[in-house]
């Protein structure tokens, strides 16, 4: 097919973008498409307002058949962003859309340039110039088919996992609910009453665990861990540890075993407020209610049964000793990753007292003194003496919008506080109420309606957080001394009880569900979105989704509406039931291969065979994820990486490469961290030198040392690599073959006097684009040291290449 | 109660948990010294004892009664029914031991 294409003459359209002002801002949209229009085989070039609307689509779809054009070039925004767009307006004017090509010019152009228009226009030329030398050497390709397996996995049983597993569920699919902690619940299950309409948090929340708990299609897996996620969209494998509980499902929940066993320990739930047995049930709502054995509290060890009381005691005989951990190994289609979030830990903030001074309490630990099933009944007791205070002061932003803590703000503390203001008024009327703030953010439905309601009912709100929290040693009552920044006055304000108003966190698990998803997180820490607007619950990877607090911290309401979304993208996904794979995978050239199976040890997937005996290489394609690192290690171009080829990627440096070379940097940058950072970069708006040209390959593994070296043959100025942080990469471990390249490169370079301090390798995640806008401007620097000769060096240096 | 570096507060109910107190006697002649006991009692209850026997060993003698559990595992495993735990009856001296 693709000799019958090279025949037909190249019909290359080219549409530059205004996008609005975002791009016509700063670059001249007009002068660059009368620029495309001087280039190689293109018939048509115009500019455009908006190519991504309807009338954008439709110029290209009428010009692709008026003008008979079989290659399209849009001049726009990121790939990531409209790439299927304009591949679909391709596709439904009957070209394929694998002869579409996208220049970046809004995010790695005009919002980096803000202030330097004529080399952001000359940039945008260049950008332009490479689009068109490497859409002239694309090939239409068709792409395979993957069944989707029709069942979902779902890691945390809080309320956003719960949500998503009974929306899939009810919708007919088989689910999977995976749960650290014995119950399921989250964090919504200690808290009190929710706001803004002060229902009460279990009553609400315990008939949907109830509900996924007996579901038919839901398979609950408590007290169990994800230990391995292998696979792809539509096939994922997933290792699930399913820990003992040493009490099978006979159990009545009778709590006779409990009374029974002679050793306690504060419970996890009450947050340390009342105590739980070695046997037991975090709460009386848990799901499921079978009870479970701490076995790092129980008298019993490994293989040594000294203390019966609860067998002895257990009618239904439910106790199980010997019961080992289970690893289950489940198939899924999609994934919703719904981990929550933890709270963040006071005792930090030394200024506040907590743990020093009993009556300092945390919001958290508020939630269930308050709460009629917790452990003083719903009292809201003062730990000190047991008696009721006569007057509580809330401190907020405990641990938020602080350099101390974190940064964000943690978005559910100033309703939170509201709320249990109007708790304790509720029940103790004459009980004072202070709340020390800095901004009060009362912006959901119904939300500034509860705080006026507070204000109506005496709560006193003072602008300005204390300073100290200090302990009166006789009556362990508080003074909080601070400045009230609205009055321009120091108070002095004594409290019987300080409630921390604390502020949420990712939780401390993070770094390990990132590797087993390959996810990105954002600098806060919180998991990051394909896209902040128009894909906020698909994760990066294909067919991984993320609901509840892993995303950022959010209310309840926020979370079910957040998991129902996530549930349907997934129910989506497998709705269809077949995803298609992006035609990226390579084709092996028997008549260049030596067959001497390099490319095979380097690939992540084990999806290339290599028989040297017999002659014959073979790529699984179903296994391969198109990362290109087989393509970059084999140095016979017996692979053909589809759409990301040798060829298609020389062309495009020799058209970065053309016209002042010297004073480029060529970067490669991978499609999942670096490019994505740079995107991240554009979209913040900040600014670094012109001199970069930045092209995009799946993973920084598909870079070959023959694409750098044969920049600087042409006379770059510099080349940067840039990929995933390592144990971060999308193709598993792919770019520790970069960093072998590249090192091998540093050696060459030396060894032939060229400065390598001008090839630098670079790791960025999705989020970092301060660190790639830092490092060009690091490297500019450079560069403007670079004399002519050592230029021509590294030309004479790497020639042929 | 083990209490964990974040679950610093005494909880509330502790002074309502009543475990049942403990009564160990040891009969120090019928040791023979294999230690069983104070190897496997899982609350470390037990320790040597600082006087020989009749056997011309060191029986086991307890280190702090509060601290069992009346699991019973000692009496179990003594080859010799050299030691008991029964629960401490509590007719007077119970509550100022707590």
């Amino acid at each position: 097919m693709a000799t019958e294409e090279a025949e037909v003459e190249l019909r290359i359209g080219v549409y530059v973008c205004h996008c609005g002002l975002n791009i016509a801002g700063t670059v001249d949209c007009k002068e660059v498409a009368k620029f495309a229009s001087t280039l190689p085989n293109v018939v048509v070039a115009e500019d455009n307002r908006y190519a991504c609307s309807d009338q954008g689509q439709e110029t290209i779809k009428k010009d692709i058949k008026e003008h008979n054009l079989n290659r399209v070039v849009v001049a726009s925004c990121s790939p990531r962003l409209h790439e299927p767009t304009f591949r679909k307006a391709c596709e439904e004017a009957g070209l394929n859309k694998y002869l579409f090509e996208m220049a970046n010019i809004r995010e790695h152009c005009s919002w980096v340039h803000l202030h330097d228009k004529k080399a952001a226009t000359e940039k945008a030329k260049d950008l332009v110039r490479a689009a068109v030398a490497k859409v002239a050497l694309l090939e239409p390709a068709i792409e395979s088919e993957v069944p989707i397996t029709k069942s979902a996995l779902i890691i945390g049983g809080g309320v956003a996992g719960i949500q998503a597993a009974l929306d899939l569920a009810d919708t007919g699919y088989k689910v999977y609910l995976v749960e650290k902690k014995p119950s399921i619940g989250g964090r919504m299950a200690q808290i009190d009453k929710t706001f803004p309409t002060m229902d009460c948090s279990i009553c609400i929340l315990a008939p949907k665990m109830s509900d996924v708990g007996h579901h038919p299609n839901v398979e609950l897996l408590t007290n169990s861990e994800v230990q391995e996620v292998k696979g792809y969209i539509g096939n994922f494998k997933a290792k699930v540890l399913k820990k003992p509980r040493y009490v099978t499902d006979e159990c009545s929940a009778c709590n006779e075993c409990s009374e029974a066993c002679p050793i306690t320990a504060p419970n996890e739930f009450d947050v340390g407020l009342a105590t739980r047995r070695a046997i037991y049930t975090p709460f009386a709502q848990a799901v499921p209610s079978t009870y479970i054995i701490d076995r790092d509290l129980c008298l019993n060890k490994e293989g040594i049964l000294a203390c019966d009381k609860c067998l002895r005691a257990c009618e239904r005989e439910a106790i199980d000793f010997d019961m080992k951990p289970e690893t289950l190994e489940l198939e899924v289609g999609t994934i919703i990753v719904a981990t929550g979030a933890d709270v963040y830990d006071p005792s930090s903030l030394p200024n506040y007292g907590y743990t020093r001074y009993l009556n300092v309490i945390t919001s958290l630990e508020f939630e269930r003194l308050i709460n009629a099933g917790g452990p003083s009944g719903g009292n809201l007791i003062r730990p000190s003496d047991k008696k009721i205070p006569e007057s509580v002061a809330f401190i907020q932003c405990v641990g938020s919008r602080t350099d101390k803590g974190n940064k964000y703000c943690s978005n559910v503390c100033c309703m939170n506080t509201i709320k249990d203001s109007l708790l304790i008024k509720e029940h103790w009327p004459d009980v004072k109420i202070y709340v020390f703030y800095v901004d009060i953010r009362a912006f959901g439905k119904g939300f500034e309606d509860l705080y006026k309601r507070a204000k109506g009912e005496g709560v006193i709100f003072i602008r300005g957080l204390p300073a100290e929290v200090v302990e009166d040693r006789k009556t362990q009552n508080l003074w909080l001394l601070g400045e009230n920044t609205l009055q321009k006055e120091l108070y002095r304000v004594n409290a019987g009880m300080v409630v921390l108003s604390i502020g949420i966190e990712p939780c401390p698990d993070s770094d390990v569900i990132q590797r087993l998803f390959t996810l990105s997180r954002t600098p806060d820490g919180f998991f990051m979105e394909a896209h902040p607007k128009l894909r906020p619950v698909d994760a990066p990877t294909g067919g991984i989704f993320l609901a509840g607090c892993a995303e950022s911290p959010k209310d309840i309401k926020d979370s079910v509406t957040q998991a129902s979304a996530a549930a349907a993208r997934a129910g989506i996904l497998m709705a269809q039931g077949k995803v298609t794979v992006e035609a990226i995978t390579p084709r092996p050239i028997p008549e260049n291969c030596k067959f001497c199976g390099l490319c095979a040890r380097v690939c992540p997937y084990n999806a290339i065979l290599v028989d040297k005996e017999r002659e014959r290489v073979e790529v699984i394609e179903a296994a391969c994820t198109g990362c290109g690192t087989c393509g970059a290690e084999c140095s016979f171009d017996a692979l053909h990486m589809r759409h990301f080829t040798n060829a298609q990627i020389l062309a495009q440096i020799d058209a970065l490469t053309e016209i002042e070379a010297d004073k480029k940097i060529i970067a490669f940058c991978c499609n999942w961290c670096a490019y994505a950072g740079a995107d991240f970069a554009g979209v913040s708006r900040m600014q670094y030198p012109p001199n970069v040209r930045i092209i995009r390959t799946m993973c920084s593994g598909r870079v070959s040392t023959k694409f750098v070296e044969h920049a600087f043959s042409k006379g770059a100025g510099a080349v940067l690599v840039a990929g995933c942080h390592p144990g971060d990469c999308h193709y598993i471990d792919a770019n520790v073959q970069t960093q072998k390249r590249v090192e091998k490169l540093w050696k060459k370079m030396e060894r032939l006097g060229v400065d390598k301090e001008r090839l630098q390798l670079l790791w960025a995640s999705a989020a970092e684009g301060e660190k790639i806008a830092s490092k060009v401007r690091e490297m500019k620097a450079k560069l403007d040291k670079l004399t002519p000769e050592e230029i021509e060096k590294a030309k004479g240096a790497f020639a042929g290449s | 109660m083990v209490l964990s570096k974040k679950l610093w507060r005494t909880p509330l109910d502790t002074e309502k948990i009543s475990l049942p107190k403990a009564e160990i006697t040891i009969q120090p002649d019928l040791c023979k010294g294999c230690d069983f006991c104070i190897e496997f009692c899982p609350r470390k209850v037990l320790e040597k004892s600082d006087q020989l026997n009749k056997r011309g060993i060191y029986p086991p003698k307890v280190a702090d009664e509060s601290k069992c559990t009346i699991c019973g595992f000692c009496a179990a495993i003594c080859p010799d029914f050299a030691i008991s735990v029964t629960e401490k009856k509590c007719k007077e001296g119970c509550e100022d031991e707590k």
